[in-house]
């Protein structure tokens, strides 16, 4: 019997990092996926395609991103039909996606690799907030009452029950939170805080900030959020995930 | 702290609105230039929300056009969701283009596209919204221009206190002869009215407050007449007469978000030859104008290239009538299958439709199906000339049942001259025995499940049709064909789709409106009407109190007969196609006389006059 030779081009599996910044920050998740998909036409990249009745590009996201908020580290897998290096899909695609996406870096992936998706666990955040008249030493003093609450109760929507408001206690989820001041004006401070993430736990850093105000009751304003990287936990240490795809590789 | 509106609007307003996606403007192959070195502003507004102004292929024409032009910022303006105006209102932020997030009240042409009468009063609320005197006697100088296009242009009587000029016809090359007057006014010290006067000289430019309407005792018009000599009695629409040198844009801009039509709209012809009475486009956009399969082909090509879109629409009046259409298909097919770009067909005709193209075409993607038989009867039919036979639609379901589909949608109106309950009754029956074609075909051979979606609408008698003169059936009768029908269709395997008759009405109204109808707007729009084509803020009470207010009667323009030698509102418009050919075919439509496609033989609808040498092939 004669064994049929399947296609020798084998598939390759890549994970790339791109930045959003501040002209998509109001691009959803899933109008974000729809534009690389354009993209990675008008570049002509060589990507996969599923199989069944309406095939689509084989492409997935990490940890989805609040409308509104810009991002330094978010996360792409594609899968392509030929071989390529990570740092000529850049360029190439790069070249075709609209201001304020870029790829910044990227590494081949192992057959049997974690998806991004699954894999996030944590994500950094810093939030440049305005507060009138309050000190760094009052903003900081705030912050660390704040922290040893021993829970911190929200409402939160439920987006799958019709957005029904539901009490839940976000303390868990905040990993830590430090405060410093921002260069450009009096009280003005990022907050730099690291959330549980991804899919069994996820912290929506505004949620955050809306507790932080009312537990304050000041009026903070000029928010901006902007996700400094991503991170799965792996072995009691946090790794982006481009390093965990580079120890995966090993 | 202290940051500039245009930061305001990004980072505080939109925040707080749904889908700011709607307003950010920075969309691939959308143009952003170098305000310094810009001497024309130019605001291009659709006057409905994003998703459906990015839908329309005019637009996208015209953006790249007056883009392509050196001194020339062509922009984007949409009306902003109401949510969005209330924002705007509350912080007192004008109206801005997408692009710049300048405030187009500082821009030198503020367009709007005329695509159906319901979106007025957002031109108005637009206007407000930017700060631009609503009417167009209190502009002065340093403000913009209002011109608006579009087919609705082709009456434009009921908008023309609002707007300085029409453009009237094809815009690809009269839009620059205007921007050629502007350049030459804007170099001296004239008077607005001066430009207009400039303007007025150009074909296809219709200035209405260059023209005075006197009435007659009952209310019909007396006379319209233009104020001076060089000012045209008629206005000309404009033709584009050779397509394939005209402009047409190779890129379009990608949408983020999603809209209505989000594919690329690859216009293989223009004008129709069909001459449905009904029809507006199938009269206004005569003569017909096909492009070449290798132009085509050509273009698809360099718009997929451009934009990465996956779908490409052959879309044109009647696509099905495209000469080269079997050809046109298979190239692209075969081109690009391997990519996976679907293609889509509007509009199929039951006469001329071939289930062995539709299979070609969705070999890559799947979508529905549609026919349009649109009346129920075949006297009906003769009666509109849509010129085809129940037989046709039998077998051209028959072949869909074949190649496996079940879900089909019909499209009919109710509201047609001289439809009697019979009349009605007949697109029920044709529902059935679309349901018993189902049932006739073997069951190996089927699909499962059928389901057949009767969408009904109530038929607008529209201006430079043959049906021009005839009265809309009342609201009480489209009402009670209405209720008839959803009598009439007791079946599991049909679905009856239809609308409350009110918004057709308002469409009757304006559709044949004369300039009295100023007035009405003007008052609908200050007692809050806007986004009237949207079922959840059409508000008809407050349309009928506009009429009252106005002192006009609503009746009077939509269920009133015409007269045949009655002077019309828009009897200063030529569109090339006669009124003595319209006269002709409606005498026939009354006889329920078919007139033949006038690609088989000219039937002297008067187009092929309208430039010299003939337009015609």
């Amino acid at each position: 019997m004669q064994i049929m030779q399947v296609d020798s081009k084998k598939n390759v599996l890549m994970r790339l990092k791109f930045t959003k910044g501040n002209e998509v920050k109001y691009i959803s998740h899933l109008d974000l996926m729809r534009a690389f998909q354009r993209a990675i036409r008008r570049a002509d990249i060589p990507i996969a395609y599923s199989s069944g009745f309406n095939p689509h590009q084989e492409i997935s996201f990490g940890a989805p991103l609040s409308l509104g908020i810009t991002s330094d580290a978010e996360y792409l897998d594609i899968k392509l039909r030929e071989d390529m290096k990570p740092e000529a899909i850049i360029e190439e695609l790069n070249d075709k996606l609209p201001a304020g996406i870029k790829l910044r870096a990227g590494t081949i992936l192992n057959e049997r690799a974690k998806s991004a998706m699954g894999l996030v666990t944590h994500s950094r955040y810093t939030v440049k907030v305005n507060v009138q008249g309050i000190e760094l030493n009052q903003f900081r003093e705030k912050l660390d009452e704040f922290m040893s609450l021993a829970e911190i109760k929200v409402m939160k929507k439920q987006p799958k029950k019709d957005f029904e408001l539901k009490e839940i206690d976000i303390r868990p989820m905040i990993v830590s939170v430090g405060a410093v001041e921002a260069p450009d004006s009096g009280g003005s401070y990022f907050l730099q805080c690291l959330l549980l993430s991804g899919s069994k736990n996820n912290l929506k850093p505004e949620l955050l900030v809306k507790a932080f105000a009312d537990f304050s009751s000041w009026e903070l304003t000029g928010v901006r959020i902007n996700r400094e990287e991503v991170y799965t936990e792996y072995q009691g240490q946090l790794l982006d995930l481009l390093q965990y795809a580079e120890k995966e590789n090993q | 702290m202290n940051i500039s509106t245009k930061d305001y609007i990004y980072d505080e307003l939109l925040p707080r609105v749904e889908k700011p996606g709607r307003y950010i403007g920075t969309e691939w192959n959308s143009i952003h230039k170098d305000t310094k070195e810009i001497s024309i502003r130019f605001a291009f507004c659709f006057p409905d929300v994003y998703e459906v102004g990015m839908s329309h292929l005019g637009m996208k024409i015209i953006y790249h056009l007056l883009n392509h032009q050196k001194d020339v910022y062509c922009e984007r303006v949409f009306a902003p969701w109401p949510d969005m105006e209330t924002e705007m209102r509350k912080s007192d932020i004008k109206l801005f283009a997408l692009e710049s997030r300048d405030p187009i009240k500082d821009f030198d042409f503020v367009g709007f596209t005329l695509q159906y009468e319901m979106s007025y009063t957002n031109i108005l609320n637009m206007l407000d919204l930017a700060g631009i005197p609503i009417k167009a006697s209190q502009r002065e100088k340093g403000q913009p221009f209002v011109v608006a296009g579009g087919p609705c242009a082709y009456n434009p009587e009921p908008l023309s206190d609002f707007v300085d000029f029409f453009i009237l016809g094809e815009g690809e090359e009269v839009t620059l002869e205007v921007i050629d007057a502007y350049r030459r006014w804007k170099a001296t010290d004239k008077s607005r009215e001066e430009f207009l006067a400039m303007v007025a000289e150009i074909r296809g430019i219709y200035v209405p407050s260059l023209y005075k309407v006197s009435y007659n005792a009952d209310g019909t018009i007396e006379e319209i007449a233009s104020n001076n000599e060089s000012v045209p009695k008629k206005v000309r629409k404009r033709v584009v007469k050779d397509l394939k040198n005209s402009y047409f844009p190779d890129k379009v801009i990608v949408p983020f978000i999603d809209i209505v039509h989000d594919r690329i709209m690859l216009e293989i012809f223009r004008g129709c030859t069909r001459g449905c009475r009904f029809c507006q486009a199938g009269m206004i956009y005569r003569p017909i104008r096909e492009r070449t399969v290798e132009e085509l082909v050509e273009l698809a090509d360099r718009l997929l290239e451009s934009s990465g879109y996956e779908e490409i629409s052959l879309s044109s009046l009647s696509t099905s009538d495209f000469s080269k259409l079997n050809e046109l298909v298979e190239k692209l097919v075969s081109k690009y299958e391997s990519k996976r770009v679907g293609l889509s067909l509007p509009s199929l005709r039951i006469d001329s439709f071939s289930m062995k193209l539709v299979q070609e075409v969705q070999k890559i993607r799947k979508s529905g199906l549609t026919f349009a038989p649109e009346a129920g009867s075949q006297r009906m039919r003769d009666v509109i000339n849509k010129g085809v036979t129940e037989e046709d639609l039998v077998k051209s379901v028959e072949a869909a049942f074949i190649t496996g589909y079940s879900n089909l949608k019909l499209y009919f109106m109710i509201g047609l001259p001289t439809e009697a309950m019979e009349d009605v009754q007949d697109i029920a029956d044709l529902g059935y025995k679309v349901v018993d074609t189902y049932y006739s075909v073997p069951k190996e051979k089927r699909g499962k499940g059928v389901n057949i979606t009767i969408s009904v609408s109530s038929f607008v008698p529209k201006p430079f049709t043959p049906f021009q003169w005839e009265p809309q059936d009342s609201i009480e009768t489209l009402k009670e064909k209405q209720r008839y029908l959803r009598g009439a269709i007791k079946n599991k395997k049909l679905t009856y789709n239809w609308h409350e008759p009110f918004v057709s009405y308002m469409e009757a109204i304006f559709a044949r409106g004369d300039r009295r109808l100023g007035e009405v707007l003007y008052k609908a729009w200050q007692l809050g009407c806007k986004f009237d084509g949207w079922d959840q803020h059409f508000k008809f009470d407050t349309w009928m109190e506009a009429f009252k207010e106005a002192g006009l009667e609503p009746e009077f323009y939509a269920y009133r007969r015409r007269e045949l030698d009655e002077v019309l509102p828009w009897d200063h418009i030529d569109v090339g196609v006669s009124k003595k050919y319209l006269r002709g075919e409606y005498k026939k439509a009354l006889k329920g006389e078919l007139t033949r496609d006038c690609r088989v033989v000219c039937t002297g609808c008067g187009i092929n006059l309208l430039e010299e040498g003939g337009v015609c092939k």
